[in-house]
């Protein structure tokens, strides 16, 4: 909807209105160059701003001790994600004790809408919405991010650790 | 036949009925688990107890007959409480696996916690950790610690299959469902014992961790495996189809099915099936739309047989619908005046065999539709007819409806060397088979549709007629026996037929075509 204003009579007496703009405009250059580290500008992409723990980034797939993955691949992100960017393909383990696990998991990150619904389903703290926002690519291809990136990516170094441990589950008889 | 109230409704049963089945017959809710209408009574789970008048206990209902003037009830406080703490019971040492159980989602321990839960368990004791994956046999795996001990699988192996693989071990809550040593659970219908597990302790090896059962959707139809025609269900997505149960049908196969037939899904599948109309002629290889190639080909072959009848030869097989039968003999042998049909028999010498259950030695759905149909034209020719024929160099044109199941054809090699002293080959088939396209020196290769995707009728070895009807398009350019033959007598160039009616084909049951839902909102199958 567009509202239509009528110009009143005060508007026809443009220059104070100016003159007030151009105040504002060189008291903040003013202040800005006597008092620089109050400017509330950054200079992007030199210096980034940082958010908040809970902010919802790239995904981050959470290793066990041994490093290995901490997903079951039981699909409930996958079932959750009301953009429909996750993809799983489970496989069964030689070890009886893990069962399930992913042999691919998969994010389209151009789908993804960031909701975090994913890391809610989870029932195992095996994804985590990460602090990182600022992922470019050059190709359109790179924006399937697959285990290598989720677990591994060079600045997770070597993975972060799930809370949840089986041994300790198996421990206390859940 | 006695009388009885079962929750304030008057309920009239006969002679003999247990207080579960008329809670069936009915239509109202009971909760349960060892009880299985195609089983004996175990009476082990004690989940369906119910509230008799003048009757100072509660029974279980599945092992009380029911007597005249009985009133009956299942929603007092003092049942729903002994089926809460039944439930918990039950729960105190199944692991809390849900998320990587493949039972997830149809599991009779979820959907009744749900219903009659006790949501605050009072279990404080440590869960008894049994084996998680215990190789039962060819086909099944167990989890020992999710099995709740109903005993179904074993009562099955025990009356149905008569096999007596399985049984309960130890004592107490240590007690484990197993196999003798050395003797696994290997029997042709051992995975109807994953389908009566109520929770997730039996598993398939086939679908074993491959799809979650929510992404699945499912359409009734008939098993093409074999000659009992067993009602089945078939699970699919969008990307393809998954596996296949059974259906109740107390005429045909009861509840179960043999695990043979639980294969059928898989030649169904895209990756088995022939994708496009293509024409060889000296090896090299060109791809045809059917408006293109088949009115130019109906054609060629109407000429051929006006000609000389004995020049052209149309070979069946007891694998598609009675309609396409009936469709491709009227175009053919009625107003065309072809004179050699043929029928191609698989096993031949297993034809009559029956295991005593389900499994018939006859591998194909329709067999006795065919020669139904070859009766009525009185087309008596043998396959030994053709032998000779093909010796001789008489037959120049050779139309094969070959078969849709290829695993049920062990023949095929050979019988493609017999066709190869025809001139032109036109091989119609869903599957896909090395060598049919450098047979002869002009072959023409027609992918058709399977029982899943078309609509149509099959009679089984009883002569019993079935329906199926549609479930999903797979194969884009497949085409049944039906639109093959409007294709052939079709003049009318460029117009698509492949949705045309068949005058034959019912039309009063003929179904719209349902849409994938998976396809529709998202990829493609």
């Amino acid at each position: 909807m567009s509202v239509v204003k009528n110009p009143g009579s005060a508007s026809k007496w443009y220059l104070p209105g100016i003159t007030i703009g151009l105040v504002s405009t060189f008291s903040t250059m003013i202040k800005n160059l006597f008092g620089r580290n109050k400017m509330i500008t950054l200079n992007y992409p030199e210096e980034k701003y940082e958010y908040g723990p809970r902010f919802k980034g790239n995904h981050i797939l959470t290793v066990k001790k041994d490093g290995s993955l901490r997903c079951t691949a039981c699909m409930l992100c996958a079932t959750n994600c009301p953009a429909q960017c996750i993809k799983i393909h489970a496989a069964e383990h030689n070890d009886p004790t893990v069962e399930k696990y992913p042999i691919s998991y998969e994010i389209d990150i151009l789908r993804c809408v960031f909701c975090g619904y994913c890391e809610e389903a989870c029932p195992v703290d095996a994804i985590r919405m990460g602090p990182e926002w600022q992922t470019p690519a050059l190709s359109g291809s790179n924006f399937t991010y697959d285990i290598r990136y989720l677990a591994y990516r060079p600045n997770l170094k070597g993975g972060i650790q799930s809370r949840l441990d089986d041994e300790e589950r198996h421990k206390v008889g859940i | 036949m006695p009388k009885c109230k079962i929750n304030g409704k008057e309920v009239d049963v006969p002679q003999g009925t247990t207080i579960i089945e008329a809670f069936k017959a009915s239509g109202q809710e009971i909760a349960h688990y060892c009880w299985h209408p195609g089983l004996s009574v175990a009476g082990v789970c004690r989940l369906c107890m119910v509230q008799i008048e003048g009757q100072p206990k509660l029974q279980i209902a599945c092992n009380t007959e029911v007597k005249e003037g009985m009133v009956i009830n299942n929603n007092s406080e003092t049942v729903k409480d002994t089926v809460r703490w039944g439930l918990d019971f039950h729960l105190i040492n199944h692991p809390l696996d849900c998320p990587i159980c493949d039972q997830a989602g149809e599991c009779g321990l979820q959907e009744q916690y749900m219903q009659f839960g006790k949501y605050d368990p009072e279990m404080a004791e440590h869960k008894v950790k049994k084996c998680k994956v215990v190789d039962l046999g060819p086909t099944v795996v167990l989890d020992s610690e999710r099995c709740i001990l109903c005993s179904r699988c074993v009562r099955f192996t025990d009356e149905v299959s008569k096999t007596h693989e399985l049984g309960i071990f130890e004592r107490g809550d240590r007690s484990e469902i197993g196999t003798f040593d050395g003797k696994p659970l290997n029997n042709k219908y051992s995975l109807n014992t994953v389908d009566i597990c109520p929770v997730g302790a039996l598993t398939s090896k086939d679908f074993r961790f491959r799809q979650r059962v929510w992404y699945l959707k499912e359409h009734n139809t008939i098993c093409t495996g074999c000659s009992t025609g067993c009602n089945v269900k078939v699970y699919y997505n969008e990307e393809g189809c998954w596996r296949v149960k059974p259906r109740y049908n107390p005429d045909i196969n009861g509840y179960w099915m043999c695990d043979e037939g639980r294969d059928i899904y898989k030649f169904i599948n895209k990756k088995n099936r022939l994708q496009e109309i293509t024409m060889t002629e000296k090896g090299v290889s060109k791809v045809f739309q059917a408006e293109e190639l088949l009115p130019q080909l109906g054609l060629e072959l109407k000429n051929a047989v006006q000609k000389n009848p004995e020049s052209v030869a149309l070979i069946l097989t007891g694998q598609y619908s009675c309609e396409e039968y009936q469709s491709l003999l009227n175009l053919m042998v009625k107003s065309w005046g072809l004179k050699n049909v043929f029928h191609w028999v698989n096993h031949p010498e297993s034809m009559e065999q029956f295991d005593g259950l389900l499994l018939r030695g006859d591998k194909n759905p329709n067999t006795k539709g065919l020669l139904n149909e070859l009766d009525l034209l009185s087309l008596t020719q043998t396959w030994k007819d053709l032998e000779e024929k093909l010796h001789r160099n008489l037959i120049k044109h050779l139309i094969v409806a070959g078969p849709e199941n290829l695993a049920t054809f062990s023949d095929v090699k050979e019988k493609l060397k017999l066709f190869s002293s025809a001139n032109k080959l036109i091989w119609l088939s869903a599957g896909i088979f090395e060598g049919v396209s450098s047979v002869c020196s002009q072959v023409v290769q027609i992918p058709t549709k399977t029982f899943f995707e078309k609509e149509g009728s099959y009679i089984n070895h009883k002569g019993m007629k079935q329906r199926v009807t549609p479930g999903v398009e797979i194969v884009k350019s497949a085409l049944s026996l039906c639109e093959f033959v409007e294709g052939l007598h079709h003049d009318n160039k460029g117009a698509h037929f492949q949705d045309m009616d068949s005058a034959l084909v019912d039309t009063k049951l003929k179904e719209p075509l349902k849409e994938n839902f998976f396809t529709a909102t998202r990829g493609s199958l």
